[in-house]
């Protein structure tokens, strides 16, 4: 089912394929230092049974659909200034413009600079660029520990980040901080809500809380090789309704760690991370007992890819996660095996290809959508998409 | 006949690593045709591989002696290859995708790109921390050249 509010991302599309043509294309203003950027994307889904995460994918389904645009400026050497905006479409989460980030970055040197605003919140290896198409083969990251229904939360936060880098000397390579504090807001449809939601519960505001993490990378001496951990603490809380009925819902506090690794030689890539999330949610109705959902999931990805010409790269990943506090069924946990095409027919435009062997439904298949749930499904992408 | 043998696997069991390591340590860069270029302001006059590496990938803005940088970047061609292939060990694709990454994370901004090492000369030659690779037989007057260790 192809919606009528893809047709303003079509015109989207057709101006960004303008700005290609056009010969500055990426616009730069040499005296403001002004960049104007931006990318969009169109996904094709089909699953032969369940649907995913609220699209009609078992018919095939077009409603999977991004543009970005990204305004920068960098009026002084160590002061940079940028907004990015979105548009996002994925079966039944989003269709809305919204604001990625709005920041100012001072950087005083290579061992310290701070950005204040809107952040994207540098935690594990992909959190911050998990929403970047145009800089992944993958159509899809691995969903244990990026899941897309929580993209949007899960993103950025309200506040700062320091950063900096340390320079071990060549033998022992550099360590790369970054910390950061603030607010996180999930939205009211983030999937994280999901099964509360296709109780019958709403969360009209989403939910709101302070966040601080942390994360350490280190660069070692072998060239292209990275191991680094992040730890991320939380606490939200939000307004719940049922039936009327006016309550509130706890999330925490928690912690989140994640360790992960990452090679890269000229065509190859290995890339692994393993994360937990530990936390009990906590449902209070006036007069009523509280209801404590107790959660702990345990996720890990491992991938690959090898760039085979200039224009063609391949590869495959393997994505685990399990909630070991959940009844036993094929809710509870995910596997999914992905292989992943990718063609760049020019340095502005390409396009995927990827095949999920899924056994499990614990991400992005909602019982809402799927009466008849299936333990196991097979998903079947398509994605076009344009940068400049 | 087994001494022989033995011989024969020992002194292949002593000559492969050696070869190999004979091969890691040749310079690749011992003839290459690519040069680095950098705007006077600059203090250095030579830069590491490990410091080349992290400035044009985005990983570093300054280098030693403490300059602010800024790298510049051919849109395409052998110059460009060679250049990724022997100091960024990416390509091109590869090499694109991460300073995306960077741009739509907030992190960076998009280093400038030009058509030709004629462009690039006169850029670096004009701007403050403005860091460039040319082919070596380009002229590369007003700019200083920076040796890779």
């Amino acid at each position: 089912m192809i919606r009528s509010h893809i047709l303003p991302v079509a015109g989207s599309l057709a101006l960004a394929t303008l700005l290609i043509g056009h010969p500055l294309q990426a616009q730069s203003m040499d005296d403001l230092n002004l960049q104007v950027h931006g990318y969009a994307t169109q996904g094709f889904l089909y699953t032969n049974q369940n649907s995913w995460n609220g699209t009609d994918s078992e018919g095939g389904s077009a409603a999977w659909t991004e543009a970005v645009v990204n305004l920068s400026a960098q009026p002084q050497e160590k002061l940079r200034i940028g907004i990015q905006t979105r548009y996002f479409l994925l079966g039944d989460y989003g269709n809305q413009i919204t604001l990625d980030w709005a920041q100012v970055d001072y950087r005083v040197n290579e061992h310290l600079g701070f950005r204040v605003g809107k952040v994207k919140s540098p935690l594990g290896l992909l959190n911050e660029t998990q929403d970047i198409d145009p800089a992944h083969l993958w159509a899809l990251l691995p969903q244990s520990v990026y899941p897309i229904s929580s993209r949007n939360s899960l993103l950025s936060h309200f506040g700062g980040i320091v950063y900096g880098a340390v320079p071990l000397g060549e033998s022992f390579g550099k360590l790369e901080y970054r910390g950061y504090g603030g607010q996180r807001i999930l939205s009211s449809s983030d999937g994280f809500f999901q099964q509360l939601r296709d109780l019958g519960f709403t969360l009209p505001n989403g939910t709101t809380g302070p966040t601080l993490g942390a994360t350490l990378t280190w660069h070692t001496p072998i060239s292209g090789l990275k191991i680094g951990a992040s730890e991320e603490y939380d606490h939200e809380t939000g307004e719940l309704v049922l039936a009327g009925m006016q309550g509130t819902i706890e999330n925490g506090p928690f912690r989140a760690p994640f360790y992960y690794g990452q090679y890269e030689k000229k065509r190859l890539m290995i890339a692994g991370e393993y994360e937990r999330l530990r936390l009990n949610s906590t449902s209070r109705f006036p007069n009523l007992p509280a209801f404590i959902n107790q959660i702990d999931v345990r996720s890990f990805y491992a991938m690959s890819s090898y760039k085979l010409t200039r224009k063609f790269t391949a590869g495959a990943y393997y994505s685990y996660s399990m909630n070991m506090k959940a009844p036993v069924s094929s809710s509870r946990f995910q596997k999914d095996w992905a292989v992943s095409t990718r063609y760049d027919f020019n340095p502005y435009l390409y396009a995927k290809a990827e095949q999920h062997f899924i056994d499990g439904t614990a991400w992005g298949f909602n019982a809402s959508d799927n009466p008849a749930m299936q333990p196991t499904a097979r998903m079947t992408i398509l994605k076009f998409g344009v940068s400049f | 006949m087994k001494t022989s043998l033995r011989l024969s696997v020992l002194l292949r069991a002593l000559l492969f690593p050696l070869a190999t390591l004979l091969l890691l340590a040749t310079p690749q860069h011992a003839h290459a045709q690519v040069v680095v270029i950098a705007n006077n302001s600059v203090s250095a006059n030579e830069i590491s591989r490990y410091d080349l590496r992290d400035l044009f990938t985005g990983a570093a803005s300054s280098v030693k002696g403490g300059t602010n940088v800024s790298p510049v970047l051919l849109k395409g061609g052998p110059t460009h290859e060679e250049f990724l292939n022997l100091y960024v060990g990416k390509s091109d694709a590869a090499f694109r995708a991460g300073w995306r990454s960077l741009l739509f994370s907030g992190q960076s901004t998009m280093p400038r790109t030009f058509d030709s090492d004629a462009e690039i000369v006169e850029y670096v030659a004009r701007t403050h921390g403005a860091v460039g690779y040319i082919s070596r037989s380009s002229s590369h007057t007003g700019v200083k050249t920076l040796v890779v260790k």
